[in-house]
């Protein structure tokens, strides 16, 4: 099947006089992308999946699929397969049973239905177990049964709701894997709506991080990670050292340490971020930000070590593989830690 | 495992207790005597030929059967919607709306029946077939909304959303999803609504069944002849 291209102008829930839940959200996905919306609970992006498929009204803006407008379409007539969270598989049907609904529903008929829910079935590696209720299958069987039935439709858009999350950590891991081949190979578009930035880092062409019904960055996995656009995106995204400081002169202080920026920054109080593991216990060089602090605390886990050092009145937390024959620094003991500028992300101070 | 079986012992003994005196009916009836003893001294169907002569009875029986089917099936009818309404709609004054049409249940059956009684009077509604199937539907209504709105909102979530993103439209996700998983709330309305009629309430314990149909009989008739009393009154 052919990807569809999707787009959203201007997207808006209001409820009652609260602060809409989604504000005059607008996105243009590409025919097969795979896009994230990444976000903390609250932040509209399952009240956006809803509005898509239509299973809530939008207060205003419009759904267009491939240049269509679909915006005052039912779900029925919206031909986008959909998994819950909880799977929302039909209880009384057996696992073919609910795969054939979909294309019962479009009137094809019966043996054709069958070859459908058999191939449909394969793809997700259930054939075997067509007879089955819903209720005699694991998490991930049911998972996979949902995403059957949402996909043998042959739908324009498939939306997944947080399809990962009543999984299990292994699970997770394999059911991302899978959904991500099966989402290449039929070249399906896909909204993923998640809270969990691994996931999104791991499976998406694109994230769409959201924050209070807007979206706060778009862009690749890599951009979001690496070039965050506000302080609310590099601490959503992956985990980071948030330290006070004050720009001026072209440089920032942190108590009475001074580091350089990698771009110009305005004069005023500023967040900088640095992602824990980018920390190093080097001697700093051209390019390079140099502190020296004190070892306050360190954690060994076995594969990472994490120290905290105290320096300028903040504190660093730095992470890094462990290695033979490097045994982790003593508490107290004077260290010298650096970063590359360019690791160093520097935003103006939020609530100043 | 003997703590299952202990369990299912326990239960077929439930059951044996509380199934007895009905199956007991069985066997009596087919007793020659002339009064209820056990063991009956001989078999044979005098009782059977003296129900078909007994027309009251039969006539009582019939029209208990009827009914009983009209209020199942207006029960379900009225029921089923206001439970999807009362269960899942979001409005000003719902619960109040629960309370009220669900308050039938907290009286007992004899004040709601001296209040029918005074009512019908009035209206000329005593022993017709209107006033019957209003007097059953107030006890039967109450039941149906109240089990049909636990079935409605045990309904597992998102799976009617799911059935609509699949291609179905409103009704044929009623009457594929809806419905069938609200089955036994469903089936359970329409053994309540059955049952008023039959037994007179539904928590009447099941050993007066017959007496209930017969005492129905007479009290028809003397609603009838009540009735027709109260025309003559008022042509006089």
């Amino acid at each position: 099947m052919a990807g569809t291209a999707l787009v959203l102008e201007g997207l808006t829930k209001r409820y009652g006089a609260l602060a809409p839940a989604v504000d005059a959200l607008s996105l243009t996905v590409q025919p097969g992308e795979f896009i994230g919306l990444l976000g903390p609970s609250g932040c509209g992006k399952t009240t956006t999946l809803r509005m898509i498929g239509g299973l809530i009204e939008a207060s205003g803006g419009r759904v267009l699929v491939d240049g269509r407008d679909v915006t005052a379409l039912p779900p029925h007539r919206r031909d986008m397969g959909i998994v819950f969270q909880n799977y929302a598989l039909f209880p009384h049907m057996d696992v073919a049973g609910n795969v054939a609904f979909g294309l019962e529903m479009r009137g094809m008929k019966r043996g054709e239905i069958a070859a459908k829910v058999q191939a449909a079935l394969d793809l997700v590696r259930l054939g075997h177990l067509a007879k089955r209720r819903p209720k005699e299958l694991s998490g991930g069987q049911q998972q996979r049964v949902a995403l059957a039935r949402a996909l043998v439709i042959e739908p324009s858009v498939l939306l997944l709701d947080e399809p990962l999350s009543n999984l299990d950590a292994k699970l997770r891991e394999e059911m991302r894997a899978e959904i991500q081949d099966i989402q290449r190979r039929l070249g399906i578009t896909t909204i993923f709506v998640t809270h969990d930035q691994a996931e999104a880092l791991a499976m998406c062409d694109r994230i769409a991080v959201m924050a209070q019904g807007r979206i706060a960055q778009l862009g690749t996995p890599h951009d979001i990670y690496e070039h965050p656009a506000s302080e609310f995106v590099a601490d959503f995204v992956g985990r980071s050292n948030r330290i006070a400081g004050h720009a001026a002169d072209g440089r920032i202080t942190i108590g009475d340490l001074a580091i350089d920026a990698p771009a110009p920054v305005a004069p005023g109080p500023v967040t900088v971020m640095i992602r824990p593991h980018r920390i190093a216990f080097t001697a700093g060089g051209a390019g390079w930000n140099e502190v020296r602090g004190s070892v306050r605390r360190v954690t060994y886990v076995g594969d990472v070590l994490a120290c905290e050092i105290a320096a300028g009145g903040a504190a660093f937390l730095v992470e890094q593989p462990t290695r033979p024959g490097a045994p982790p620094p003593e508490t107290g003991t004077e260290v010298r830690i650096a970063w590359r500028v360019a690791d160093t992300l520097v935003f103006p101070r939020e609530s100043a | 495992m003997i703590g299952r079986a202990a369990h299912r012992t326990l239960i077929a003994a439930l059951f044996l207790f509380l199934l007895a005196p009905v199956v007991l009916v069985i066997p009596m009836s087919f007793s020659a005597d002339a009064f209820l003893i056990w063991p009956p001294s001989g078999f044979s169907l005098r009782w059977y030929a003296a129900m078909w002569r007994e027309t009251k009875l039969i006539d009582a029986a019939r029209n208990s059967f009827l009914l009983a089917c009209l209020v199942c099936a207006v029960t379900l009818v009225i029921a089923m919607p206001a439970a999807l309404v009362l269960a899942r709609g979001r409005f000003r004054g719902r619960e109040a709306l629960v309370a009220l049409l669900t308050a039938p249940l907290l009286l007992p059956t004899i004040v709601l029946a001296l209040a029918l009684l005074i009512l019908f009077v009035g209206y000329g509604l005593i022993g017709s077939w209107p006033g019957l199937l209003l007097a059953h539907l107030l006890v039967a209504l109450p039941y149906g909304i109240r089990v049909l709105m636990t079935a409605v909102s045990t309904l597992p979530p998102a799976v009617e959303e799911a059935a609509s993103s699949l291609g179905a439209p409103p009704w044929r996700v009623f009457r594929r999803i809806t419905l069938p998983l609200m089955l036994p709330g469903v089936t359970a309305t329409a053994a309540t609504g059955r049952d008023v009629p039959l037994r007179g309430k539904p928590d009447r314990p099941a050993g007066r069944r017959g007496v209930s149909a017969a005492g129905a009989a007479d009290a028809q008739h003397r609603h009838r002849a009540g009735a027709r009393g109260g025309a003559r009154a008022d042509a006089g």
